[in-house]
């Protein structure tokens, strides 16, 4: 009767009381190369299980200091990740690179702030971080509870002009980072660690699940998926999903901006409405995308609007 | 082993029971649909809230029972007629969504039945909203279907209103849940804490689309807040009230729709027309709340 006794308690533990592990991301680093880490995000929607953890936070650790890449959903999130920095190494934290403003990659930067670390962000991204971040925070707070967001605040900070590419040097090992402008969002930064031949590419690839355009300019995103490709890499790390050795597992990103562009364009061409394809349920080409239905529902009005009454 | 047939029967009824309760949201509908959210937050999707499940599902046909509802017979008295003969329907088809995490802005198309594509009267009835009348329109020509944008306060009964030429209403309805209520209480965009873009008060964009055998879709979209007079700005005086009051559709050979308007629609109101019969160069003429007056086209050459 042991195993049953045990069983039971797993079963009410997880889905009786859920709030046991609220707060509590269980960050998990995976070595994508030496001194190159990775935390993968949940491969789900925001919610108050995961506390915003969906997207993916790197870090690469040079012979004088560390790089961090993307900042989290929140302050809590940054410090569980600091704090799992440091016990890898008494380096310090010297750059942070937000890859760009969303909110589940950028509003961690408020912990940062407290150190002496440089922030990198595209200034377009920057600049619709501190618009529009406050609102997205509230509706943050609303959707999955505030004590997610504890300390969590949109600030501005010193930000020094870059020139991009821009190159540095964490200590024998040189970063390149590269801004991919008006593709998935208005500033993409893309990170390479050149010793493993890692690229960080933010959310500018998807892997596992269906990727959300809400500020993606789709012909300039598909190029860039095509630039990627075709650059040398040995790991790719998505913003959201896996880590990518095969360059097959780009097309999934691009067919679905594909799918939905096209289907938006028909739409605003023919006077359809986002409720009535809704209603003629999902095609069938989409179901094979995690997180379908969501993104779906959610993205396709916006892009039909877009270009409907542009 | 006794125990372990039994442990496997006690955790099937578990993941039986669990799963259930997450994913009955229910036949209520004709579409269940997932959330619209504001451009920002639908960069990082969120799961549902509280997503209706088999309770609410038993809620909601309770709540669309008109016998069931506190305020119904009241509005039916007000809005159409203390006689009026009222039949209530299910070829009326309201298709929105069921669970709405952005109540400031629901898009909601109604379809009509054949019958009524003549119909004399068209009132949308929000029953828990403090302006539960969004809209109505007057028809000059026949019409297929409608479409809007409106405001939800809470979960909300949504009907549709139609006078058929015989005088009958006919009722169309349907249940919504929002995730946060106060889609009329609140500010769409709060100044306190984020930059809010308006754009030019009475722009008007119209949108002509073709459909099949000559049949077309109009589409218009009107610039205005829409103030429902119950949010407060920064300083806690209440915004007063400012909405669009009557949109006028006409083209060359007339009018095509007269429609009054209430701050329930949501700001920027869109309204979709479907006519079997296509119109000729349609044009819009807008009057607001403070009497300003704004029209499609150049109003002096009239």
């Amino acid at each position: 009767m042991k195993i049953f006794n045990i069983i039971l308690i797993f079963i009410l533990y997880f889905n009786v009381y859920p709030s046991f592990s609220s707060n509590d991301f269980n960050l998990v680093p995976i070595k994508v190369s030496n001194n190159v880490f990775v935390f993968v995000g949940a491969n789900e929607d925001i919610n108050n299980k995961n506390g915003g953890a969906i997207s993916n936070t790197g870090f690469i650790i040079g012979d004088d200091s560390i790089l961090v890449i993307d900042a989290g959903p929140s302050y809590i999130y940054a410090s569980n990740v600091i704090e799992i920095i440091k016990s890898f190494s008494d380096l310090p934290i010297k750059y942070l690179v937000v890859t760009h403003h969303h909110a589940d990659h950028s509003f961690g930067i408020s912990r940062y702030l407290e150190m002496d670390v440089e922030i990198i962000m595209a200034p377009a991204e920057l600049k619709r971080y501190l618009k529009y971040g406050n609102r997205s925070l509230k509706q943050l707070r609303d959707l999955i509870g505030e004590e997610w967001f504890l300390d969590t605040k949109i600030n501005s900070f010193q930000y020094k002009e870059k020139k991009y590419p821009v190159s540095l040097n964490l200590g024998n090992r040189n970063i390149l980072i590269e801004l991919y402008e008006k593709g998935h969002s208005d500033g993409d930064l893309i990170i390479k660690d050149k010793i493993s031949s890692t690229l960080f590419v933010g959310d500018l690839v998807f892997s596992g699940r269906a990727p959300t355009i809400p500020h993606a300019n789709i012909n300039n995103w598909k190029n860039y998926i095509d630039l990627i490709s075709k650059k040398n890499w040995n790991y790719l790390i998505p913003g959201h999903g896996n880590i990518i050795k095969n360059k097959d597992e780009l097309l999934p990103t691009k067919n679905w901006i594909t799918f939905i562009d096209k289907t938006a364009k028909e739409a605003s061409i023919s006077g359809i409405s986002a409720l009535e394809i809704f209603n003629e349920g999902l095609p069938d080409f989409i179901k094979e995308y995690k997180l379908a239905k969501e993104t779906w529902y959610r993205d396709l009005p916006i892009l039909i609007n877009k270009y409907e009454f542009d | 082993m006794y125990w372990e047939k039994f442990l496997i029967k006690y955790i099937l009824f578990i993941c039986v029971f669990i799963y259930s309760g997450v994913t009955l949201s229910g036949p209520f509908s004709d579409f269940k649909a997932g959330a619209e959210l504001s451009e920002e937050l639908s960069s990082s999707p969120t799961a549902k809230r509280n997503t209706p499940n088999s309770d609410s599902l038993v809620q909601s046909i309770d709540a669309l029972n008109p016998k069931n509802s506190s305020v119904w017979r009241e509005l039916q008295d007000n809005l159409l007629g203390n006689d009026a003969n009222v039949l209530f329907v299910d070829d009326i088809k309201l298709i929105m969504q069921d669970y709405i995490e952005e109540a400031h802005k629901v898009p909601l198309i109604v379809t009509l039945p054949k019958r009524l594509y003549n119909f004399k009267n068209f009132i949308l009835i929000i029953e828990n909203n403090p302006i539960q009348q969004a809209m109505s329109i007057r028809p000059y020509r026949l019409i297929e279907s409608l479409g809007m944008n409106i405001r939800l306060e809470d979960d909300s009964p949504v009907r549709a209103a139609v006078q058929g030429d015989n005088g009958i209403w006919y009722v169309g309805s349907k249940m919504a849940f929002v995730a946060s209520v106060g889609g009329c209480s609140t500010p769409a965009c709060d100044p306190s804490v984020e930059v809010c873009e308006t754009g030019t008060i009475g722009k008007i964009a119209i949108k002509q689309y073709e459909r099949e055998a000559g049949a077309e879709r109009i589409k218009l979209k009107v610039t205005h807040p829409m103030e429902t007079g119950f949010v407060t700005d920064l300083q806690g005086e209440i915004i007063p009230e400012y909405f669009v009051k009557n949109i006028h559709v006409d083209d060359n050979k007339g009018a095509i729709a007269d429609i009054t308007t209430f701050a329930a629609l949501s700001s920027d109101p869109v309204i979709l027309l479907d006519l079997p019969k296509k119109g000729q160069s349609v044009r819009v003429h807008v009057k607001d709340s403070l009497g300003l007056e704004f029209f499609s086209y150049d109003s002096n050459t009239m």
